[in-house]
């Protein structure tokens, strides 16, 4: 064990020293899981109480899609975004390719599919009678979007935790968009392989250390949300606005 | 983008020879990986989702936040244990295809280890109860465990091997992502992009890495379906 022992007593003092360019890449991958998740909870919740509580033709079609979509590898997401970043690209007059902004798009578009997917499996997963029963009583669609959030509340907790985990972890997609800038467009994960490449072992265990404490630390936070404040008395709240 | 896929055709179709050999790397790496991590993982799943004792929770607990460890400090930490220096250096594998079967058979662990319980506690509460009250012994139940939730735990392999065919960051460190040799598709796709910026060839080995994945997952999932539990179950408890 002797060498990952030597490696971590040199890393730690990295991490204590608070070197700029460890602080310059916590804050540009907290950036990058922050609007990721933000983004695809925005664009992928609606799509996921769509999914979840429509009832239309094609609603199973769409949710095998969906589940489809994750089995999608990050380098081959990566591969097409940046096919359409190039210059000679459809998207090639945006100047994208190698910047921090196709970093965000790409960590946007991976994360999407868990959104979608996990949420729409949580709101096919509330009690049968609970959507209809508001539409009964005559709730709205907002109205019914909103309940079914706060009542499937752990399940979508679940899924932007899904979305934030692979904008912290995933380096396939980022690296091919963003090509692994040091310094500039890198998150942890993609500064560990980058040093970790180098032969730069000292700083790839103490980037290492860094993800890993911020992992847990989000998560944290994520399963207080979870787990904050009961759904029945929402629910009744919500069910009275209905009538 | 259909000026990359038109060149990409040719490749696949023609059965370009650098291609087809990182196609059998990965089918290796990825059935290899599966089956270490299944032959490990089982056991410790069964334990956790039939056993009886204190901290069986906990212990579940810490299989689904290993689901959360990114691949790359999976693959420093791996690569710092097998570099000569290191605690198995002996082995001299690091920067060899060995080193990516261990990177990647301890990924596929945590989803065999976490999602085998979770499919086990999602039976009917009263088969398992039934079978040990009629005295079936610790393997029985086992078998009979695994047979009822076999749904779940074929989806358990089917998100092991995904993780071996679509990851990146463990394979390019313990392995060094060195070309015809311990290269994934994965991994061949971000060379031919970053180092070579070889568009056809990265578009042609997407294109084999989506239909592996395909194929695969499809004949899982067929044998996911095929075959009820119940006859099975009988006979187990008899």
């Amino acid at each position: 064990m002797h060498l990952l022992w030597e490696v971590l007593q040199r890393a730690v003092p990295l991490i204590t020293h608070g070197n700029p360019y460890l602080l310059s890449v916590i804050w540009f991958t907290v950036q990058v899981a922050a609007i990721a998740t933000v983004v695809s909870a925005v664009i992928g919740l609606p799509i996921g109480l769509m999914i979840g509580l429509g009832r239309f033709r094609g609603r199973q079609a769409l949710q095998v899609l969906a589940n489809a979509s994750l089995g999608l590898p990050p380098v081959v997401v990566g591969l097409f975004l940046f096919l359409l970043f190039v210059p000679q690209g459809p998207l090639g007059s945006l100047h994208l390719p190698i910047t921090r902004r196709a970093v965000f798009i790409a960590q946007t578009v991976l994360a999407l599919p868990y959104v979608v997917a996990l949420s729409a499996a949580a709101f096919r997963a509330l009690p049968g009678g609970l959507a209809s029963q508001a539409r009964m009583l005559g709730a709205s669609r907002w109205q019914l979007a909103g309940l079914a959030l706060r009542e499937a509340r752990i399940g979508v907790v679940a899924a932007l935790l899904a979305a934030l985990g692979t904008g912290l972890a995933e380096v396939g997609a980022i690296v091919i968009v963003g090509g692994n800038v040091y310094g500039y467009d890198q998150t942890l994960a993609s500064a560990a392989l980058y040093e970790a490449n180098a032969a730069h072992y000292d700083d790839a265990v103490a980037i290492a250390i860094v993800l890993i404490a911020l992992i847990l630390v989000l998560m944290g936070v994520a399963s207080l949300l979870q787990h904050f404040d009961g759904g029945i008395r929402l629910r009744l709240r919500s069910a009275a606005g209905a009538i | 983008m259909w000026h990359e896929l038109r060149s990409a055709i040719p490749l696949i179709a023609g059965g370009n020879g650098y291609i087809l050999a990182v196609t059998w790397v990965t089918i290796r790496v990825a059935v290899i990986s599966t089956a270490a991590a299944l032959i490990i993982g089982l056991p410790i799943g069964l334990t956790i989702g039939l056993g009886r004792f204190r901290g069986r929770r906990a212990l579940h607990v810490l299989a689904n936040a290993s689901l959360a460890l990114p691949p790359v400090i999976v693959g420093v930490v791996v690569l710092l244990l097998l570099l000569p220096q290191g605690a198995f250096g002996s082995w001299r594998i690091a920067f060899t295809l060995k080193a990516v079967y261990v990177a990647q058979a301890i990924l596929a662990l945590p989803y065999i280890v976490a999602l085998t319980p979770a499919a086990i506690q999602g039976l009917p509460p009263g088969i398992l109860a039934q079978a040990r009250m009629l005295g079936a012994g610790r393997l029985q139940l086992s078998v009979l465990a695994l047979r009822e939730a076999k749904i779940g735990v074929i989806a358990a392999i089917i998100a092991a091997l995904g993780a071996a065919l679509s990851e990146v960051g463990a394979v390019v460190i313990v392995g060094g992502n060195i070309q015809n040799y311990d290269q994934t598709l994965a991994s061949a796709v971000l060379q031919q992009v970053n180092d070579y910026t070889n568009y056809p060839y990265a578009v042609g080995i997407s294109v084999v890495l989506l239909a592996l994945i395909l194929v695969l997952t499809g004949i899982l999932t067929v044998l996911q379906q095929r075959a009820g539990g119940l006859h099975l179950r009988f006979r187990v408890a008899q």
